[in-house]
C-alpha cells in the first residue's frame, strides 16, 4: 500500500522542478512557484485520485474495511467483548457438541459404502440387539435375495491370552471368511482369510489388529507368516488390519479367527451377529420384506413357547452402532443450535443499537459518495470479523467443553473416544462463524443510511426498535424452550434417582475376572480356584461379608432360563407361552448380606446348604409372587437344572436400571465341589468368569490392594478389575444425568444471553427516551408512572416471547419424551418452576434500566434537547 | 481529459519506451514531442501513471536524481511493451482511417 506521504513527495518534486524551470526562464521566485502550482492543477484532488488508483482492488479495500472495523471495535471495548462473548458461547458450544454427535449421526463409518450395510437377525427379550442362531443363519445365507453379501461373526468377543513371555489378555473374535470383503476392508499387511481356512478343523490362522501389531510387535513388517501362542496354541498371523478397523458392534477385538461354522453339526448352535450389504437398488424396507418368509420358516428352530416373542429385525449399521444415542444426540444438537440462535439474535441486537448511534457517521459517508453497496459491504465486513473473532474464541471454548464432555460422559456413547476438534469440526466452526456473522449482520446491513439522520431528528428509530423488540421476544421464547426441556430432564433425573434399587451400594468393593482358557477349562480347576479365593479373601481383615457370583447386578452377563423349562412340584407343567426368560445367578452364601439385599421371607443361604445332598434356592419377590401368588413360596420344590427347595424370598433388585420394572430372578447356591450346574460350560466363557463383592468399612484403596495381592498369590498372570458397587449402579443413571446436565448448561447459557440482550435493549430504550421521560416528569409524572411506562413495554415483548416459547416447549417436550422417566410432556411441575424463574430473570434484567429511568433529572434531560 | 485518456496513456508509454523517467520528465517530453499541442494539466499525468503501475504496464521505484533529490522513476514493463506495440498498431490504423475520412469529406 502506498502512503499519502509518497504521493505528496512525488507531487512536490514535480512542482519544485517546474518552479526551478520557471525561475531559470526568468520568473521571480514567488511568481515561479505560483505558476508551477497552476500548471500542475488541483494537487489535493490529484493525490486523492492517485490513492484511488491503488485502493481500488478488492483485497485492498477489504483490508481497509477490516482495519476500519477493528478500529471501531477497539474504540467500543464493551460492545466488542459482549458480542464476541456471545458469539463464542454460541459457536463454541455448537462446535463441541457437533464434534461429539458428528461421529454418531453424520460421519461415515470406516467401511466402504457404509450406507448399504445392515445388521439383521431375530430380536428377543434375551438381548437388546438382534442375533441369529447358526442353524437359521445357514438357511438365510443360502436363500437370501436382497443382499450382495451376507456375513457373520460369533456373538461376543471372548477373552483370550497371548501366552508368550509377558502374557497379555486379548479380545478374540471369530468371523466368517467373507467378513472383511463384505465390509470392504482389506488388510494393510498380509492377506484376508481364504475359503480353505474358514472350515471346521481348519488351519489355526488369525488376523491381527493394528494396535496390537504396533504396540506389541513394533510394526514388524514380517509379521504375516509368523506364529504366536494364543491360549497355549500356536496360531499363524496371516495379516494386519487397517488402523481404523473396528468391529461392526464396536466391540474391541485384537485378533480375528475364522469362525469355522460346521453346517453339518452346528444345528442349535451358537448365536451369531449377522451383517449384510444391500444390493444397489434395494431399500431397507424391501430387504426386510424379502427376508420375512425366511424368518418365519426359521422360527422352527426357536423353542415353541418362545416363538411369539421373537421378531425379525433389520436396521442400518449406523443405527445398530448408535443404539439409543440418536435421540439424545439430536436433542443436544438442537439445544446448542438454539443457544447459537439466541447468540445471533443477541449480537444482531447489539449491532442494531450500535448502528443507531452510528447513523450519523453512515449518513456522512453516504453523503460523501460512498455507494450503498460499499456501505453494506463495510457493515458485513464488520460482522464477519466479529463472527471470526467469536469463532476463534469459540474454538477455545469448544476445546474446553469437549474435555468436560469426555470427562463427564457415561459409558456407551458411541465413538466418544474419537471425538476431537479435527479439521472437519473446525470447518464446521468456520462455516458456523460465517453463517452466524451473516445472520446477525444482515439486519443492520440493510438499514439504509438516510440523509435525514443528519438533521439530528430522533424519530427515525422506531421501526428499528420494533425489530429489536422482536429479537428480544425470540430470545425469550427460545430460552423458555431450553429451560422447559432442561427442567423436564432434571425432574426425570430426580425421579430416577429416588427409585430404590433394591440393594445397598455403599462400602461394597467389586472385583471382576475371567480365568484363562488355558489353565481353567475343567470345572474342577475352576472350583478349586474359587474355593481358594473365597478362603483367602475371607481372611482379609475388615472384610464384612463376601460374595462370589457369576454375575452382579445391575444386568450384564446374567444367565437366563425359560420359565417353561422349569417345573414346580405338585403343579402341572407350564404349557402355554414361555413366561419369558427368568434370570438367575450362581452365588455363594454371603451374596445377600454383601449386597445388602433384604430377605422378604425365609432366610438367606447358609454354609450348611452347601453340604453334599442339600439343594436350596432363593426366589426374588417378583418371581415368588408370580409362581406362588398365595405367598406360600417357602418350602416349595422347583426343578431348574436339578430339584431344589425354596428357602427364602429376596427383595427385588432393579437389574435393568431404575427406569425398568424389576425382572423375576432366582438364585442357585454355588457349592464347593463340581455339580450338575458347573458341568454346563456355556460358551464363550463358561464359569471361568466370576465376580466378587466385598462389604467392608476399610478404605477402598487399601482394600483394593489387599484384594489384588490375594489374586496375585493365586495366579499372578490373572488380570483383575477392581470397582465399586456404587459406581456400577451409578452408571445406570449416568446417561440421564449427562443429558440433563448438558441441557441445563445450554439452557443456562441461553437464559444468560437472553437476559443480557433484554438488559441491553431496555437500557438503550431508556437512553433514547431520556428526553421524553424528562418532559413527562416535568409535567408531573410520578416515578411509579415512569416505571409503569418503561416496564410495560418490556412486559409486552416478554409476554409475546413466553407465549411463543410455551407453544415451542410443548413440541420440544414431545421430542424428548423417550428420554423422560415419570414426567409427562405437559408436566405442570416443570412449567410452574421454569416460568416464574424466566419471568424473574426478565424482570431483573429490565429493572436496572427502569431504575435509571426513574432517576432521570428532568432539568438535565431537557437541557440536552 | 476523459477523451484524451487513451492518448495520454499512449504518450506516456511511448515516452517510457525511450528509457525510465520521472513524472516531470515525462511531462516535459510529451510537451516537447507534441510541440505544445497537448495542453493538459500536468497533474493529471500522475493518476494515469499510478493506474499504469497498478495494471503492471509500468513499474516504479524511488531513485535519487542528478541534483540529489528523491524522485519516483517509472519504467516500462514487458507487459507494457507488448501493450504499447499493440496500441500503436491500432492507433496507426485508426489515424489512417480518420485521415481517409477527412480527405473524402
Amino acid at each position: 500500500m502506498k502512503s499519502d506521504d509518497d504521493f505528496r513527495e512525488e507531487i512536490e518534486f514535480h512542482v519544485d522542478m517546474r518552479t526551478e524551470l520557471n525561475r531559470q526562464a526568468g520568473a521571480a521566485s514567488e511568481e515561479a512557484r505560483e505558476s508551477a502550482r497552476r500548471q500542475f492543477g488541483n494537487a489535493t484532488l490529484i493525490q486523492e485520485e492517485m490513492r484511488r488508483m491503488h485502493a481500488n482492488t478488492f483485497f485492498e479495500s477489504l483490508l481497509q474495511d477490516l482495519r476500519y472495523a477493528a478500529r471501531g471495535f477497539v474504540r467500543q471495548p464493551l460492545f466488542t467483548l459482549t458480542a464476541v462473548f456471545a458469539a463464542a458461547l454460541g459457536i463454541g458450544s455448537t462446535s463441541a457438541v457437533f464434534s461429539v454427535v458428528d461421529r454418531i449421526l453424520f460421519r461415515s463409518l470406516p467401511y466402504a459404502h457404509d450406507g448399504r450395510l445392515v445388521s439383521l437377525g431375530m430380536i428377543a427379550p434375551l438381548d437388546t440387539n438382534e442375533f441369529l442362531f447358526a442353524d437359521a443363519y445357514f438357511d438365510w445365507r443360502k436363500h437370501q435375495t436382497p443382499f450382495t453379501a451376507i456375513t457373520s461373526f460369533t456373538a461376543g468377543v471372548a477373552d483370550c491370552d497371548l501366552t508368550q513371555t509377558n502374557p497379555l489378555r486379548l479380545g478374540c473374535a471369530q468371523v466368517e471368511g467373507n467378513f472383511l470383503s463384505t465390509f470392504g476392508i482389506s488388510p494393510v499387511l498380509g492377506r484376508d482369510f481364504t475359503a480353505q481356512e474358514d472350515v471346521p478343523n481348519g488351519p489355526r490362522v488369525a488376523l491381527m489388529n493394528y494396535g496390537l501389531w504396533q504396540g506389541r510387535f513394533a510394526r514388524d513388517p514380517n509379521i504375516p507368516g509368523k506364529t504366536v501362542l494364543i491360549d497355549g496354541q500356536p496360531v499363524t498371523i496371516i495379516g494386519v488390519l487397517p488402523a481404523n478397523f473396528e468391529m461392526p458392534t464396536l466391540a474391541h477385538a485384537d485378533l480375528l479367527f475364522p469362525e469355522a461354522l460346521d453346517e453339518a453339526r452346528e444345528r442349535a448352535g451358537r448365536a451369531l451377529r449377522v451383517f449384510a450389504r444391500l444390493k444397489p437398488d434395494v431399500t431397507l424396507a424391501q430387504a426386510q420384506a424379502a427376508m420375512q418368509p425366511l424368518f418365519e420358516s426359521s422360527l422352527q428352530y426357536v423353542p415353541p413357547q418362545f416363538r411369539k416373542e421373537v421378531q425379525l429385525r433389520m436396521r442400518s449399521l449406523r443405527d445398530r452402532q448408535v443404539q439409543d444415542a440418536r435421540t439424545a444426540s439430536w436433542v443436544l444438537l438442537s439445544a446448542v443450535g438454539a443457544v447459537l440462535l439466541i447468540a445471533c439474535a443477541n449480537i444482531a441486537n447489539l449491532l442494531l443499537a450500535r448502528a443507531t448511534s452510528r447513523r450519523k457517521e453512515l449518513a456522512v459517508r453516504a453523503a460523501l459518495g460512498a455507494g450503498r453497496g460499499r456501505l453494506i459491504r463495510q457493515t458485513l465486513t464488520e460482522t464477519l470479523l466479529l463472527g471470526g473473532l467469536g469463532g476463534l474464541a469459540g474454538c477455545m471454548l469448544a476445546w474446553a467443553l469437549l474435555r468436560m464432555f469426555i470427562g463427564l460422559a457415561p459409558e456407551g456413547i458411541p465413538r466418544l473416544d474419537q471425538a476431537a476438534l479435527d479439521p472437519r469440526v473446525l470447518l464446521f466452526t468456520l462455516a458456523g462463524s460465517i453463517a452466524s456473522g451473516l445472520l446477525f449482520g444482515i439486519a443492520p446491513a440493510l438499514q439504509n443510511p438516510q440523509a435525514e439522520s443528519l438533521t439530528g431528528s430522533r424519530t427515525a428509530g422506531t421501526r428499528r426498535m420494533l425489530l429489536r423488540e422482536w429479537l428480544c421476544a425470540a430470545q425469550i421464547a427460545i430460552s423458555l424452550v431450553l429451560l422447559v426441556s432442561a427442567g423436564m430432564l432434571l425432574r426425570s433425573l430426580w425421579k430416577i434417582q429416588s427409585v430404590p434399587m433394591g440393594l445397598e451400594t455403599e462400602h461394597v468393593i467389586t472385583a471382576e475376572f475371567v480365568l484363562s482358557r488355558l489353565g481353567y477349562s475343567e470345572d474342577a480347576r475352576q472350583h478349586q480356584f474359587i474355593n481358594e479365593l473365597e478362603m483367602r479373601l475371607a481372611r482379609i481383615p475388615g472384610v464384612g461379608s463376601l460374595a462370589i457370583s457369576d454375575s452382579l447386578p445391575p444386568s450384564g452377563g446374567t444367565r437366563g432360563r425359560l420359565l417353561a423349562s422349569m417345573q414346580v412340584e405338585g403343579q402341572p407343567p407350564f404349557d402355554k407361552g414361555t413366561g419369558g426368560l427368568i434370570m438367575w445367578r450362581y452365588v455363594t452364601p454371603g451374596y445377600f448380606s454383601a449386597l445388602g439385599i433384604p430377605m422378604v421371607r425365609g432366610r438367606a443361604f447358609t454354609e450348611e446348604d452347601r453340604a453334599p445332598g442339600a439343594s436350596s434356592m432363593i426366589l426374588s419377590q417378583t418371581f415368588a409372587q408370580r409362581l406362588f401368588p398365595n405367598g406360600n413360596a417357602i418350602g416349595q420344590r422347583i426343578k431348574t437344572n436339578e430339584w431344589a427347595t425354596v428357602v427364602g424370598v429376596a427383595a427385588d433388585v432393579r437389574n435393568l436400571g431404575p427406569m425398568q420394572p424389576p425382572e423375576p430372578e432366582y438364585y442357585i447356591l454355588r457349592r464347593h465341589v463340581p455339580d450338575e450346574i458347573s458341568r454346563i460350560q456355556e460358551p464363550p466363557t463358561g464359569w471361568r468368569q466370576a465376580k466378587v463383592a466385598i462389604r467392608t468399612s476399610v478404605n477402598p484403596k487399601v482394600m483394593a490392594d489387599w484384594i489384588k495381592r490375594e489374586f496375585a498369590a493365586l495366579d499372578p498372570a490373572l488380570p483383575v478389575t477392581i470397582g465399586s458397587m456404587q459406581r456400577r449402579v451409578g452408571r445406570l443413571v449416568d446417561r440421564p444425568r449427562f443429558n440433563a446436565l448438558l441441557l441445563t448448561l445450554f439452557a443456562g447459557m441461553g437464559v444468560l444471553l437472553a437476559a443480557v440482550g433484554l438488559y441491553g435493549v431496555m437500557a438503550f430504550l431508556v437512553t433514547q427516551r431520556t428526553a421524553e421521560i424528562g418532559v413527562r416528569m416535568a409535567l408531573g409524572a410520578t416515578p411509579g408512572a415512569i416505571t409503569k411506562l418503561v416496564l410495560s413495554r418490556a412486559a409486552g415483548w416478554t409476554l409475546a416471547g413466553v407465549v411463543v416459547g410455551l407453544a415451542g416447549s410443548i413440541f420440544a417436550a414431545r421430542a424428548i419424551q423417550s428420554m423422560l422417566f415419570g414426567v409427562e410432556a405437559r408436566d405442570p411441575g416443570t412449567y410452574l418452576v421454569v416460568l416464574p424463574l424466566l419471568l424473574l430473570i426478565a424482570f431483573a434484567a429490565s429493572w436496572i434500566p427502569t431504575l435509571r429511568a426513574v432517576r432521570v433529572d428532568p432539568m438535565t434531560a431537557l437541557r440536552h434537547e | 481529459m476523459v477523451e484524451l485518456q487513451g492518448t495520454l496513456v499512449l504518450l506516456i508509454l511511448k515516452t517510457l519506451a525511450r528509457g525510465p523517467n520521472h513524472g516531470f520528465g515525462i511531462a516535459l517530453h510529451i510537451q516537447a514531442a507534441s510541440e505544445g499541442l497537448l495542453r493538459v494539466e500536468e497533474g493529471s499525468l500522475y493518476p494515469a501513471l499510478h493506474r499504469l503501475e497498478r495494471d503492471k504496464l509500468v513499474s516504479a521505484e524511488w531513485k535519487v536524481t542528478g541534483n540529489k533529490r528523491r524522485a519516483r522513476y517509472y519504467k516500462l514493463t514487458s507487459a507494457g511493451r507488448k501493450w504499447l506495440a499493440k496500441a500503436e498498431d491500432s492507433w496507426d490504423s485508426m489515424s489512417k482511417g480518420v485521415g481517409r475520412v477527412l480527405r473524402f469529406a
